[in-house]
């Protein structure tokens, strides 16, 4: 197909250039003008960071070809507040509305155009308008105070010096709401992401990845592959020059499969090419012959006698067990007079974080392989890629980009050793930009739980004793597994004196999307068991939930169920705050419901009647807010 | 009433920084010139706002504002070891290296007016950008400090590390000292559940959660409402799903996550119980406010109609399954 003309207003530029036909609007923005302020979230239309003005309508940049801009009058971020930030962009900077920032200039595009479509919308009006854009970071609270804010310094109903830094005692800077120092940058759109960043003679990389769960790779042959034109290299596990593993505690996983891939979306290779499209044709002409061997997607499936095995080194499928025991649980549960088991299971979650993986790899001048990327731990990466590469540690050099958004998803080293490879092999840099859909199917999850809780309590409300037993699909590689585990059982029985503990965590391995690190890493999983245990106990037993916290708390030196002193302890201080700030109707949780008289007082969002108002009738919606 | 009220609580405690393991993080200062800070750091933001938070932390400490203290890119070439980003011990670990080495590039700078102004260095105040002594009308700006410290030829660095006294835990029984700071924190929900629908909004959130000292306040109510949405959409709707370990959820299509449609008011209250081990008093918020979120929306969901959810998600389909069995073993109960 020839190439396009395109001629377009951008950003108040006339602009005249050729594109190629396959490209959206997001990538000619980004690409070939340079204006990464538009950030892909998804590439789908579902997340909204890559929102521009199309002649003034709020148009999501990814689903737009680029032969539609032709002629058009097209507003990136870069177009706003050009040498001052617009009131909008105060507006985020003063409330502390952007976190990661990655979603935050798709937000500003569309809170400006949310004001410009109303000046006068209300909180629910706004969040109505900021459907269309997630933000994974910032429980998006701070984001409609920031519209809120500047609505009203719009409308003259307060004062622009309302946007300005707080005034600070005399030097006391620790305590005080100083705006966030990062935040100009990110409404700004002015930022770079590991993915925004070019370096000259940069190559593209792509990755092959297994669309077998448990396979043995019979033969991989890339030689096609590698005599494309445009291709500068194509590497397997066969161009790893040193030792081939990385993991948080095991080095289990291979910088690309090794003789067999355990899960699908495992990388298998990797190309180097002038362009994504010449990158992406490459990888189909990679010939992999692969064995299906028979795999486990359950953890009943992976302990079962007989079962596939995953790693050679761990021939029970077990990552790693760790126990817990205080005193004797059978003389704790004798002495209870209410025992209460129950079964308690959460799901694999995907971080989601705005940003999807990217990095950008090159060898310097002084022959430093240097990697730049969103990884929440360089240190570790860095000794592990120096064994990987077989070169001094000091020959490695990483740099942590700004990152996108990374809630533990950004701490394993799944790309950066091909990128290394590559840079290696090519002598040029490279660049490595996930798709959201690679991005899901390959990266970690939050490790499901299965968890049977065994209490038991006195009548007064006592906990005697605890039994506690998780297990957990830690899916094909160790990763985090080990330390998921750790958390899970030092906190998991809750912070309560328990005479007689015994727990146990397991993680396990299955031919599933590898779990690995996520905000609040198996104390989510363990601790959602034992506070909805309690609730169960406290109704049996007629306690006050908070009542029967109170009873069992930690206070300070109390000893934690690993037998640690606690030189402070705060939860009654927080069981108190809480019930006070929300006004807590004392009882035992006997599904009270309706008759609380505690309901519906004003810490609560009004409840919602989804998109009847901005959807069905504007006219009436606006009645309705005034 | 096909719509129901209900309300529920949970609450949790958090480790803070890497677990039963020693944790480290240095930290180098410079009081540059024009009174300006430079701090370098094994640290980038990932979100969180540390960066302000260092900044605030070294203003303060050195006595200059947060707009003057740049802070370097975590760079393994080219800045100090502080290990990971994540373990919520960003504010700990770094904060108090950071605190450290500011004070320790301070001394330096104070030694120096302090011979010049013939006075005690403890008698030199700093604070936004001035230096001067207590009681008396000796003053210069730090920009003047820094000159005059180089016309000595001193160059104000400082540089310091912050560990911590941690072990790891015993195979057989589990004991040890995992963390040397840890924090409590509790919540409370307010839900509706649409008994027609299944669809359960959450309203309301009240979050109370000790911190040590919270050094931007806004920004720890930041960290709160973004745990507690992240918590909700594992709570309600979030779910990874695989078949043959394929996934069935590949993009945000399929995979849904909470809109600003779907939050709750989220009630913030911080609580400061100094961490009585580091310099600061700073203790950490990430990852610990996520942790009773969940488990107050079930008890919240039962508390409007009487089921328990205890696989999650609380979607609408098993929110109507329970009350549908719910209603089908009361009524086996009133045909006995
Ligand atoms: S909506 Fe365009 S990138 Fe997500
Ligand atoms: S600030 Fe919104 S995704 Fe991070």
């Amino acid at each position: 197909m020839p190439d396009l003309r395109i001629d377009a207003i951008i950003n108040g530029r006339k602009v005249s250039r050729t594109a190629k036909p396959w490209q959206r609007l997001i990538d000619f923005l980004r690409e070939d003008l340079h204006l990464t302020g538009t950030k892909e979230g998804c590439g789908a239309g579902e997340c909204g960071t890559c929102s521009v003005f199309v002649d003034g309508v709020l148009v999501k940049s990814c689903l737009m070809p680029v032969a539609k801009a032709q002629g058009a009058r097209i507003d990136t971020v870069e177009s706003l507040g050009r040498n001052e930030l617009s009131v909008l962009q105060k507006a985020f900077h003063k409330a502390g509305a952007s976190q990661c920032g990655y979603c935050i200039p798709g937000m500003v595009m569309a809170a400006t155009s949310a004001l410009r479509a109303n000046p006068f919308a209300d909180r629910e009006e706004i969040k109505e308008r900021l459907g269309g854009n997630v933000c994974r970071c910032t429980g998006y609270q701070k984001i409609v105070d920031a519209v809120e804010l500047a609505r009203d310094v719009v409308n003259g109903r307060i004062s622009a010096t309302a946007l300005e830094e707080e005034e600070t005692a005399d030097g006391r800077f620790i305590g005080a709401n100083v705006r966030r120092l990062d935040a100009p940058s990110k409404v700004s759109g002015a930022l770079k992401y590991a993915g925004d960043m070019v370096m000259a003679n940069m190559l593209h990389v792509q990755v092959l990845r297994s669309p077998h769960a448990h396979a043995r790779i019979v033969s991989l042959d890339i030689s096609e592959a590698a005599a494309m034109d445009g291709v500068e290299a194509v590497i397997t596990s066969e161009d790893v020059p040193g030792v081939d593993g990385f993991g948080v505690f095991v080095h289990d996983q291979p910088v690309m499969a090794r003789g067999k891939v355990r899960y699908v979306g495992e990388a298998v290779a990797a190309v180097a090419a002038e362009d994504v499209v010449t990158a992406r044709r490459a990888l189909a002409k990679i010939k992999v012959v692969y064995e299906p061997l028979p795999a486990v997607f359950s953890v009943e499936e992976a302990l079962r006698p007989g079962a596939p095995v995953l790693h050679d080194y761990a021939p029970d499928n077990v990552t790693k067990h760790i126990p817990v025991r205080v005193g004797d649980v059978a003389r704790g549960f004798a002495e209870s007079d209410l025992i209460v088991e129950q079964v308690y299971e959460t799901q694999a979650v995907e971080h989601a974080y705005l940003e999807p993986e990217a990095g950008l790899a090159h060898v310097d001048a002084d022959g430093v392989v240097t990697i730049q990327s969103p990884s929440q731990n360089i240190t570790h990466h860095r000794h592990m890629l120096a064994r990987i590469l077989a070169l001094p540690i000091n020959k490695v050099r990483m740099i942590m980009s700004p990152v996108g958004g990374g809630f533990g998803g950004k701490e394993d080293m799944i790309y950066q050793g091909m990128l290394a490879i590559l840079a290696i092999k090519t002598r040029r840099p490279v660049r490595l930009v996930f798709t959201r859909e690679e991005s899901i199917a390959s990266t970690a999850k939050r490790h499901p739980s299965k968890t049977t809780l065994k209490m038991g309590l006195t009548l007064d409300g006592r906990i005697r004793a605890v039994e506690f037993n998780m297990v957990c699909d830690g899916g094909a590689y160790g990763l985090s597994t080990e330390g998921v585990m750790r958390k899970a059982a030092i906190l998991g029985a809750g912070p309560y004196n328990i005479p007689n503990l015994k727990m146990d965590t397991y993680g396990i391995y299955t031919n599933n999307t590898p779990s690995g690190a996520f905000r609040s890493f198996g104390a989510l999983q363990a601790q959602f068991a034992t506070e909805s245990h309690l609730d169960i106990c406290a109704e049996r037993l007629g306690i006050d939930p908070f009542e029967i916290r109170r009873i069992n708390a930690m206070r300070p030196g109390s000893k934690t169920h690993t037998k640690q002193p606690l030189k402070s302890a705060s939860l009654l201080a927080a069981l108190k705050a809480v019930a006070q700030a929300s006004g807590w109707e004392k009882g035992p949780p006997t599904s009270r419901g309706e008759a609380r008289r505690d309901l519906g007082g004003p810490g609560n969002r009004p409840s919602c009647t989804l998109g009847s108002r901005i959807d069905g009738a504007p006219g009436q919606a606006r009645d309705e807010v005034a | 009433m096909a719509r129901k009220r209900g309300r529920g609580m949970a609450a949790g405690w958090y480790g803070i920084a890497r677990t039963a393991t020693v944790d480290r993080a240095g930290a180098w200062a410079e009081i540059d010139d024009g009174g300006t800070v430079k701090i370098m750091t094994g640290v980038t933001e990932i979100g969180e706002g540390i960066l302000t938070v260092l900044a605030q932390i070294a203003a303060e400490e050195i006595g200059v504002t947060p707009q003057d203290v740049t802070i370097g890119d975590n760079d393994t070439a080219r800045v100090p070891e502080a290990a990971h980003a994540g373990a919520t011990r960003m504010t700990y670990m770094i904060g108090n290296a950071v605190a450290l080495a500011s004070r320790d590039a301070r001394e330096r700078l104070v030694a120096v007016l302090a011979a010049h102004w013939e006075v005690a260095a403890d008698n030199i105040v700093t604070a936004n950008g001035i230096a001067r002594v207590e009681g008396a009308n000796q003053h210069m700006s730090m920009a003047e400090a820094v000159h005059l410290c180089k016309s000595r030829g001193v160059v104000p660095v400082g540089s310091a590390s912050f560990g911590t006294d941690t072990t790891g835990l015993d195979p057989v029984d589990g004991s040890g000292r995992p963390w040397q700071a840890y924090v409590f924190g509790c919540q409370v929900a307010e839900v509706e559940v649409d008994t027609v629908t299944g669809e359960v909004q959450v309203l309301g959130v009240w979050a109370a959660h000790d911190v040590g000292r919270a050094v931007n306040p806004k920004g720890v109510e930041g960290q709160i409402e973004g745990a507690v949405v992240q918590a909700l959409g594992q709570a309600l709707m979030e779910d990874y799903k695989l078949d043959g370990g394929h996934t069935t959820t590949p993009g945000f299509a399929k995979y849904i996550l909470p809109t600003a449609l779907d939050v709750p008011q989220v009630n913030s209250v911080i609580i400061e119980d100094p961490d009585p081990i580091g310099p600061l008093g700073v203790k950490g918020i990430g990852e610990p406010a996520m942790v009773p979120t969940i488990p107050a929306v079930m008890n919240a969901i039962y508390d409007a109609v009487g089921v328990r959810i205890t696989s999650l998600p609380a979607t609408p389909e098993k929110i109507l399954e329970a009350l549908r069995a719910k209603t089908n073993a009361k009524a086996s109960v009133a045909a006995e």
